[in-house]
């Protein structure tokens, strides 16, 4: 055994090139950012990917006729751990159905969190998005059944 | 390999030139060096490794405190880490006398085990920024000892060694790029053979959720296995390139077969966690395949890193019951060598040291995920794999697991393993989602849910004592909600279970009667050990209360958990009066 010598036993995720996809390409086309050069890599990772529903707008071939508007799937992927039932009851976090709450509260706890509760997504939501989140909390509805 | 200069020697000279500090009032022995051969032999009086030894029992052999005496027994003294956002969740760990535990933000005390006294502390400076944009943090699960260091894993990515006399950095090296992924390490880390292994988080993130070996004198990192399509085989049953939405690591310790030098690893689920495949998983839907190494137990050898033998206990998993448990009990029955590992649904795998399937039971009532598990094979039997939308009968057990990732006890004089199991269910509503290719800064879940009770039930845990390689139950015991806690059980013929309102009860070890309890004043989600110091038999359990699973108790339960906090704990520390 060779000690202390580094062991490769597969592809480093560092080595991995980041490849646009065509989705992502369009992404960037659509980005409201003047040079993209400034972003710090992380910042600009986050904004391509978590950006996905802007591009999930468009015709996917096996798209259920049901497919979800895009802010719901947002919502399912990153907020419904805690919010249950989409936002419709209680769970880790309170229900976002039917919230008193302002539009101005909740994007700026979107944004910023709270310590030890909820995390913050500032930076891995646009405001366009955080705007879309707010309007898919205010459409909430009781489900059918 | 170098050998390393003797401990021994080291330990010797510090300790005279800080004699009239705090540490010689602290170390009433002279620390002995913490190696390999001392964790397998898992000394009486020490608490070496997260679970107890390298055969993993959570199990001490002292007899001081026992059936007979229990009744008497009361708080030694108490310790507050401060700053315990959600709630503490870690394994003390006992070498000569000296407990060494953490808090939330990788916080490591050093206090002296029979009076509490701090002999040292060291609060990593965390990105705090970074630590805001996670999800699962910031708690910490424990340390690791070994070669005269103390080893945590941070938040942001990083191993940081310790010197176990001063609390000094020895190294702190980078592993992962937690700005990028997002993810860190809560897990402890485990220390064999001269290396530190490590996994990361990674079951909900685009990422390949490395678990790493790290060289103990030099921090420098000897290898890296990826769960996430690790090998070329394991690269082809992720279709349609979704290696690259990911999931897997390794976030809670396994251990180490000396027999073998081979390390066992349990490995996170893929992202996202719900997929709309349907039955046509292998060729539909986010992830299509069996999407190795994830839901997998793995054994790695510890000087390289290459894998030896796998068992993925949940092919595909589509409900998030995944393999990342580190408990792996190794049993000596009737000549053959075998360990038992729980996954997260509720079914616990009885595995050869080779990982060959030899028979699969079940913890809990409510399950119907799949139909079955082959007990001869490990072949799912009548899996559910669902479709977008509403999913009709509710899915059992809940999301938070059929066992926690908290360990249960082997007791080699009883030959019971006692084994929390958790009876709940969840409504889902699974979503078509896009699929996320690159890092990115959230959670990747794939369904709407929301917690549920068995159906014709109510929801509730209970500690069964049971034959840890058929399965046979001798008694059980039931509990209004689920513990998260570990169990500890002694040769003092007890069993101890650290409960969600803040009770810690001991048990009869052959009956399950209940002997004592005390309440410690909030929830427990985390480790209890026994130790002695001094002549003197302690039980330490850490108490404080949030997290993933124990976040839904109050909308859930309502009752004592709408007012306990999910910012405070405390470690707290039993002796006989």
């Amino acid at each position: 055994m060779a000690a202390g010598e580094p062991v490769q036993t597969a592809p480093r995720r560092t080595s991995e090139p980041m490849r646009l996809t065509k989705p992502d390409l369009n992404l960037m086309k659509t980005l409201h950012v003047m040079k993209l050069d400034f972003l710090p890599p992380a910042v600009l990772a986050a904004a391509l990917t978590c950006a996905t529903p802007a591009w999930a707008q468009q015709p996917a071939p096996s798209a259920p006729d049901n497919a979800p508007f895009d802010a719901e799937q947002l919502f399912a992927s990153t907020c419904g751990w805690c919010h249950s039932d989409g936002g419709r009851a209680a769970g880790k976090g309170p229900q976002l159905m039917g919230t008193s709450k302002s539009d101005d509260f909740i994007r700026e706890r979107i944004k910023n969190g709270k310590p030890g509760a909820m995390p913050a997504f500032d930076g891995a939501l646009s405001d366009a998005q955080i705007d879309a989140i707010i309007k898919y909390i205010r459409s909430l509805k009781p489900q059918q059944g | 390999m170098k050998k390393q200069p003797s401990y021994l020697a080291v330990s010797v000279a510090i300790s005279a030139a800080v004699a009239i500090g705090a540490t010689l009032a602290a170390s009433p022995a002279f620390a002995q060096s913490v190696d390999t051969a001392r964790i397998e032999a898992g000394g009486q009086n020490d608490w070496l490794t997260y679970h107890g030894s390298y055969k993993s029992y959570h199990y001490s052999p002292l007899a001081q405190i026992n059936t007979g005496n229990v009744a008497n027994l009361s708080v030694a003294w108490i310790h507050i880490p401060g700053r315990s956002t959600r709630g503490l969740q870690s394994m003390p760990l006992v070498a000569d006398g000296v407990l060494y535990y953490t808090g939330s933000y990788s916080r490591v005390f050093a206090l002296n085990g029979a009076t509490g006294e701090v002999i040292w502390s060291y609060f990593p400076e965390l990105d705090e920024g970074l630590i805001a944009r996670q999800t699962h943090s910031p708690y910490n699960r424990g340390v690791a000892i070994g070669d005269g260091k103390v080893y945590v894993g941070t938040m942001d990515g990083r191993l940081i060694a310790l010197d176990m006399k001063t609390g000094k950095v020895a190294w702190d090296t980078k592993l992962i790029d937690s700005q990028k992924l997002t993810v860190g390490f809560t897990g402890a880390p485990l220390f064999a053979k001269g290396t530190v292994v490590i996994g990361a988080q990674g079951g909900e993130w685009p990422g390949r959720g490395p678990i790493f070996g790290v060289d103990a004198a030099t921090g420098k990192k000897k290898w890296e296995f990826l769960t996430v399509a690790g090998t070329d085989d394991a690269m082809k049953t992720w279709g349609s390139d979704s290696w690259r939405t990911g999931g897997g690591g390794g976030w809670m310790p396994g251990t180490y077969d000396t027999d073998t030098n081979t390390v066992l690893w349990g490995t996170a689920n893929p992202a996202p966690l719900y997929d709309w495949s349907g039955a046509d998983f292998k060729t539909q839907g986010a992830r299509p395949g069996d999407n190795l190494y994830t839901s997998s137990v793995i054994a790695l050898d510890v000087d390289t890193g290459k894998l030896k033998s796998f068992h993925q206990e949940l092919p595909h998993d589509a409900w998030d019951f995944d393999s990342a448990v580190g408990e792996f009990l190794m049993l000596d029955r009737d000549g053959q060598k075998l360990v038992v590992h729980p996954n997260k649904s509720g079914y616990i795998f009885v595995y050869d040291r080779n990982l060959a399937v030899k028979n699969v039971w079940r913890i809990t009532q409510n399950s119907n995920f799949v139909k079955n598990i082959d007990p001869k094979t490990g072949e799912l039997i009548g899996r559910r794999d669902f479709a977008a939308g509403k999913v009709e009968e509710p899915l059992c057990p809940h999301i938070s697991g059929g066992v926690s990732w908290n360990s249960g006890s082997y007791n080699p004089k009883t030959g019971l393993y006692y084994k929390l199991g958790q009876e709940w269910c969840m409504t889902l509503d699974v979503m078509k989602t896009t699929p996320i290719v690159a890092p990115q800064a959230q959670l990747n879940i794939g369904a709407n849910f929301k917690i549920a009770p068995p159906p014709g039930g109510e929801i509730y845990g209970h500690l069964d004592a049971r034959d840890p390689v058929t399965g046979a139950k001798k008694w059980e015991v039931r509990f209004p909600e689920p513990p998260l806690a570990s169990v500890l059980s002694t040769g003092g013929n007890l069993v101890f279970v650290p409960d969600s309102r803040g009770t810690v009860h001991a048990y009869d070890a052959d009956s399950g009667t209940e002997l004592w309890n005390h309440s410690d004043g909030t929830g427990h989600q985390g480790g209890i050990i026994s130790y002695s110091a001094g002549g003197k038999q302690y039980v330490a359990v850490v108490a404080g209360f949030g997290g993933m699973a124990s976040d839904d108790y109050a909308p859930t339960f309502g009752g004592v958990y709408k007012s306990m906090p999910r910012d405070d704990g405390a470690l707290i520390v039993y002796s006989l009066k």
